[in-house]
Parts: structure tokens; C-alpha cells; sequence
């Protein structure tokens, strides 16, 4: 058992210090939104702030005028609608107003969803 | 009643290109800078945003960021027996209004004009004799050289964000650049925009017949990019909705997010828009520049804007304009050649082929601003031997979709009706599979092309509208044939299903269609106050406190575009003012 719960803390750390270098990858990755999203609260400008969009339903920055698509999709935003959307915008939510073809990287995608996951 | 403000340092007539950079440049230095714009305040998320900039009607049809023609205009002509008449909607050229100017709704084209142009007339009597350049030609050398701006014109592309692929650093030729460029200190930002198929197509037969295409440089970024100050682009989306229209995804490079932002985070900086200026004030020697008298468009009110330093900055026409109304600088006069205000109008022209190949999706919708090869072995190619063909300058040629309107552009083949059932089908039929090779010359001025003060025609705030008198000339029909005559050959080795040759014969200028907003001129650069305006620091030779920036100041037109130029200058003149000027006022040497 001592060896056992050793093991769970190592592997504990070992995904948190991932998680950390990925959220530090994905920051790289977020200078492709970046001139079109802040990340501090409540600054929209070509698009909305992405302060606290993990966890949140999509279309819910209050002063951020969306597309009825967007806001009619019924969308959390989690890793897995996260990354389907930034993979294919139009795919996820056709007739959004993003204008971003998509990041086909899958290990970007995962990064810059490890970094909008410290936006909190 | 005019209302006198309080004493600035600077004062800037119009927000674009040339006012946004001084206006960072200045208020970073220190000095206290106001900026007047008579359009209104736009921005990307507000004026500029998806879904509702995709729209032709409003931004094609109905011009909304353009220059408001009721409230002011040109009168135009082509020679001097004929009578001028007001352009009551805007055609041939499309200047900008608002915050941004005509960088709103530019395509990009961002190119380094070379001592072939600065040193134009020395450079071609040189080679070809005096004789070789019509009397009535007024080329000048202007005084300035490509040394003295290529830093300068690095750091606009920088600041705009150009994408493109060098063709000469530090002397050294770069496979897939331009081989004629001037040498650059460094590659562009950005690489190249994706090549569409049209311009591959272009591309490819322009290589077998031993030609050098390249990619536009365009300040459209190919991906993501901040520049040096810190401002962010978005990658080009290859949306189609480019040139007329703003950026829906912060990848055109303008003044509006880039330089303008930052002028307005200074405290020494203050921004007017909806301020209408109507003159250059002087003092009572005639020599020095007091201000500006403005109108506030919303509430009509005067006022005096008195500045140690004014910096013209409007569209081109309308620094001339100013010029004109302030009386400043003597009137050019084409009957006897003397005078300089107004002098050397110059535009564009060129040349083109329409191509239809059945079976092929181009998908013309999906293109940016800068999606063109282009090739410049009949310009900036001091090789090409003019002595031949005879003309003074030449023609870049280019492919490649740019802004190919869904609704406005309808290739159809020759023979088709103009309406009906039977154009409905062949529009339907031949929309994917056309596209156009074309040639792009640079206007070379003639003493008869010219601006003044209309005697008939004013403008909303009672003043003389500005009249322009302008034709084409037989250099112009030279270029012309020379260019057909290459485009053909280029469109016949792609064998398209049908081809609509190009061909050049003598025309005269029309306000309508739309051809280009590339309008030099008017208060030119030179050596001398005999044969100039400004001096190479745009700076007028008049009123030493009066700088006037601007494709106005070019003494000729290229076939390159002008905004690298222009924006390059911006920065040298700026630089001349912080580092020069300030320090010791007076003319600049």
C-alpha cells in the first residue's frame, strides 16, 4: 500500500506538471485568437472575453453580441466541445460569426484548451 | 464666430495611413498632438464585424466608407476646352472616410518603389538620351533614394503586417522573390499568402516562357502575426470580401489597429472626428503655418486650431485641395508651365485578358486582397530594353482572384446576352471557370494634367471645388500595346476554352468604372522650390512648419502601388521631426 499511494502521488504530480507545461504551450497558441480575444474579464472586442470559458454555456458574456447559432447551440464549453469547435468552427456550430478556419493540430488544440482551462 | 482653441503642438488633417503613424510617432516623442478627421470613429467590432460587412450593397453599391461626394467632390475633364462637371458618385477612384481612410478598405498591395523612380529622369536620359523623353513629359528626379528609405520602408511592412517572399536580400537574389527589387535588409514578416489556383495557373506559364512570377506582396496576413508595437493580426481568412471593405478578421493591416490605437493610449494625443477642415492658417509674412481653421460637422460650429506644427494627412485630393484653399505655394498653370500647386496629376492604367476554362473551379469567392502572382520583368527590370516600344516606365502583369464579388462579378464569354434567361445560364455556367491576366502601368505626368480650383462648382461649406483635368497619352497607349501583346502570349500558352485577348487603343479617361484609387500628385517633392512643392522630407518649402505627406507628393506614378511608399515617407518625415526638426525648426537639409 505504501508503495502503492507513492505511486498515485507521482502520477498525480507527474499530470500536473504536464498540464502545467501544456497550459504554457497553449499560451503560445492562443497569439492565434488573440488579436481577436482578451482574456481579461469582460473585454470584448472582435470577439469575446475568454476569461472563465471553461465550464461556461456558450453564449453567455454578458455585452458580447452573438450569432443565433451560437447562442441557440445549447453548447457547454468543455475539453471535448472545446476542441471539436477550435478544430472546425463551422463544423461544430454552422453560421457562427468566428471568422477562423480551424487549428487541424490536435496536440495544439489540446494545449490551448490546457491554457483557456487557467483562465479562471 | 470662430472660436479659438488652445495652442497645440501639432495639428494632423486626417486619420489614415500617413496621420496615424505621425500621430503615434509625435505623441510617443512628447509633444501634445491633435488629430482632426471629418469621417466618423470606426472599429472592427463594431463597423467591421461578421455577418454584416459581407455586404456588397452597402459597401460596393452604396460606398459607405467612401468620401460622402455630396458634401464634397472633384469636377474632372480631359483637356482644357472642355468644361468640368462635378462627379456626383464616385467611380474610377474610391478615396476613404473615417478613422482609418482608405486603409479600411485597401487591398494591401505594399510595394518599395527604387532609385528607377526617384531618379527617373536622370536614370533615362542616362541610358536612352534626352531626347527620348516627350517635351510635354514632366519627370523629375525627385531627391531622395531608395538607401536613404529602405530601413523605413522595413519597419511600415513590419508595422502592416505584409506577407510576401523576398527576391534580393543585401544583393543577394532570392529564389521565388522578385530578382528586381531593390535589396531589402531582410525578408518580409510574413511569408506568402496561399496560392489559388488561377494564380498558379498564371504562375506556371509564366515560368515556361522564361519569365519571373512572384507572389503580391500584401499586407494581408498569412497567419497569425503581432508586429513590433505590439498589435495583433488574425490569419487572413481568404474571405473574398477584401478590397471595399473592412477586415472582418484583423488580418489587413491599417492604421486603425496598429498606430491609431496607440496614439490614443497617449494623454498628449486627442482624437476629433466629424471636424471638417477648411484651411491652413498663416501668419501675416505668408511663411509660416498658424493652425487650422475646422468645422464641427455635428453641431456646425468654427474653430481655430492653432499649431507650432501642421501635417497634412487627407487623401491626396484633398491635401491638394487644402493647399489650393489656403493659398499656399503658387498655382500650377498649364498653358504657360509655371506655378506648382496642382502640378503632375498622375494615375494608372493597363491592360487585360479574360480567360474561360471549361470544367475548372477556380471557386473565385475564396481569395484575399494580395491572392496574385505577379511578375516585373517589364518594370522594375532596368534590363528591359525600352528604346523599341518607346515608352518611359512600363507594366507589371498579374493573376489571381482578388475580391471576386459574388454578386458583382459575372465573367461570361463573349456573345452572350446581357440579361435574360439566356446570360442566367451562361453566368451560372462560366462563373467558376474565368479569370483575368492583367497589366498595371503607372501614369507618367504631362503638363496638361493637372488640378486648380474650379471657377463654377462649390462644395457643401461654400468653397471652390477642386477640378481635375486629365487624359491619357500616347506613352500611356505605347505601354498598353506592348503589355497586350505579352498578356496574350501568356493567355494563349494556358489554352483556355476561350479567350478574350487584351488590346490596347487610344481612349480618353472616364469617371466610371472603377479602375483605382492611385491618384500622385499635386504637391510634388524636388530639389528645389523651383521645381517642387516639398522637399524629400515632404516638408513645404513655403511654410517650413507645414509638412504634406501623401502620394500627393509623388512627382510621378508607378506600376507599383503607392501605400509602401507612402508609408515608408511617414515614417522618414517622422523621424526628420523628432530627431531634427524639433530641435531646431526650419527647413530641413
Amino acid at each position: 500500500m505504501p508503495y502503492l499511494r507513492s505511486l498515485f502521488v507521482l502520477v498525480t504530480l507527474f499530470s500536473h506538471a504536464a498540464f502545467a507545461q501544456g497550459a504554457t504551450l497553449g499560451k503560445e497558441k492562443y497569439q492565434d485568437c488573440v488579436s481577436c480575444h482578451s482574456i481579461k474579464p469582460g473585454e470584448n472586442l472582435l470577439g469575446p472575453s475568454l476569461f472563465g470559458v471553461y465550464g461556461r454555456k456558450a453564449g453567455a458574456v454578458e455585452g458580447y453580441r452573438y450569432s443565433n447559432a451560437l447562442k441557440k447551440s445549447g453548447i457547454t464549453w468543455n475539453e471535448d466541445s472545446l476542441n471539436r469547435y477550435i478544430a472546425d468552427p463551422q463544423g461544430l456550430i454552422p453560421g457562427g460569426r468566428m471568422p477562423y478556419s480551424g487549428m487541424p493540430d490536435a496536440q495544439g488544440r489540446k494545449t490551448l484548451i490546457a491554457y483557456l482551462m487557467t483562465l479562471q | 464666430m470662430v472660436t479659438k482653441l488652445k495652442q497645440a503642438d501639432v495639428v494632423i488633417v486626417g486619420m489614415g495611413w500617413t496621420g496615424g503613424i505621425l500621430a503615434k510617432e509625435l505623441a510617443e516623442a512628447g509633444l501634445k498632438v491633435v488629430a482632426l478627421e471629418r469621417g466618423d470613429m470606426r472599429t472592427a467590432q463594431n463597423d467591421y464585424a461578421l455577418p454584416n460587412i459581407r455586404d456588397e450593397l452597402r459597401y460596393v453599391i452604396r460606398q459607405e466608407l467612401m468620401q460622402n461626394a455630396s458634401r464634397d467632390t472633384l469636377t474632372a475633364r480631359n483637356n482644357l476646352s472642355q468644361e468640368a462637371l462635378p462627379i456626383r458618385r464616385l467611380g474610377s477612384f474610391l478615396p476613404g472616410e473615417g478613422v482609418g481612410g482608405s486603409a479600411i478598405h485597401w487591398s494591401g498591395g505594399t510595394w518599395r518603389w527604387t532609385d528607377m523612380e526617384f531618379k527617373i529622369r536622370s536614370m533615362y536620359e542616362e541610358r536612352y538620351g534626352k531626347k527620348f523623353i516627350p517635351a510635354d513629359m514632366t519627370i523629375q528626379d525627385w531627391g531622395i533614394t531608395y538607401a536613404e528609405l529602405e530601413p523605413y520602408y522595413d519597419k511600415f511592412e513590419a508595422i502592416a503586417g505584409v506577407s510576401g517572399k523576398a527576391g534580393n536580400i543585401k544583393g543577394s537574389i532570392q529564389n521565388g522573390g522578385n530578382p528586381f527589387e531593390g535589396p531589402r535588409s531582410r525578408d518580409y514578416p510574413l511569408p506568402p499568402l496561399k496560392n489559388i489556383l488561377s494564380s498558379k495557373l498564371f504562375e506556371g506559364a509564366a515560368k515556361d516562357l522564361g519569365y519571373h512570377p512572384f507572389p503580391r506582396p500584401a499586407a494581408n496576413a498569412s497567419k497569425a502575426y503581432t508586429n513590433p508595437d505590439g498589435s495583433h493580426f488574425g490569419a487572413c481568412q481568404y474571405c473574398g470580401y477584401c478590397q471595399r471593405f473592412g477586415c472582418e478578421a484583423n488580418a489587413k493591416g491599417g492604421p486603425q489597429m496598429t498606430v491609431i490605437p496607440i496614439a490614443m493610449s497617449k494623454p498628449n494625443f486627442e482624437l476629433r472626428t466629424q471636424s471638417w477642415v477648411t484651411k491652413v492658417l498663416k501668419d501675416a509674412s505668408g511663411k509660416k503655418a498658424t493652425g487650422v481653421l475646422y468645422t464641427n460637422l455635428v453641431t456646425g460650429e468654427e474653430y481655430e486650431q492653432p499649431a507650432s506644427i501642421v501635417l497634412l494627412c487627407a487623401f491626396a485630393f484633398n491635401n491638394v485641395h487644402l493647399m489650393l484653399l489656403s493659398g499656399i505655394g503658387k498655382p500650377y498653370d498649364p498653358v504657360s508651365g509655371k506655378g506648382i500647386i496642382g502640378k503632375n496629376y498622375a494615375y494608372d492604367t493597363g491592360v487585360g485578358s479574360t480567360l474561360f476554362f471549361e470544367g475548372n473551379s477556380f471557386n473565385p469567392f475564396i481569395s484575399a486582397g494580395g491572392t496574385n502572382i505577379v511578375m516585373d520583368d517589364f518594370y522594375g527590370n532596368w534590363d528591359f530594353d525600352r528604346s523599341g516600344p518607346g515608352f518611359v516606365g512600363g507594366y507589371i502583369v498579374s493573376a489571381g482572384h482578388n475580391t471576386a464579388l459574388p454578386i458583382g462579378y459575372r465573367p461570361t464569354p463573349p456573345g452572350t446576352p446581357r440579361w435574360g434567361k439566356e446570360w442566367k445560364a451562361a453566368t451560372a455556367k462560366w462563373y467558376q471557370t474565368s479569370m483575368a491576366i492583367t497589366t498595371r502601368s503607372g501614369v507618367l505626368p504631362h503638363r496638361h494634367n493637372y488640378y486648380e480650383l474650379d471657377s463654377t462648382y462649390k462644395n457643401a461649406f461654400g468653397q471652390p471645388l477642386m477640378r481635375l483635368t486629365f487624359d491619357y497619352q500616347e506613352n500611356e497607349l505605347k505601354m498598353g500595346m506592348h503589355g497586350a501583346e505579352i498578356v496574350n502570349r501568356i493567355s494563349q500558352h494556358l489554352n483556355p476554352t476561350h479567350l478574350v485577348k487584351a488590346s490596347s487603343a487610344k481612349r480618353s479617361w472616364n469617371v466610371v468604372p472603377y479602375q483605382s484609387t492611385h491618384s500622385t500628385g499635386g504637391t510634388i517633392m524636388g530639389t528645389s522650390p523651383a521645381n517642387s512643392a516639398v522637399n524629400k522630407y515632404q516638408q513645404s518649402w513655403d511654410c517650413t512648419n507645414l509638412f504634406i505627406l501623401g502620394a500627393n507628393v509623388f512627382p510621378h506614378n508607378s506600376a507599383y502601388q503607392p501605400t509602401g511608399l507612402v508609408g515608408a515617407l511617414a515614417y522618414w518625415t517622422a523621424d526628420a521631426i523628432k530627431n531634427h526638426y524639433v530641435k531646431n525648426p526650419g527647413l530641413l537639409a
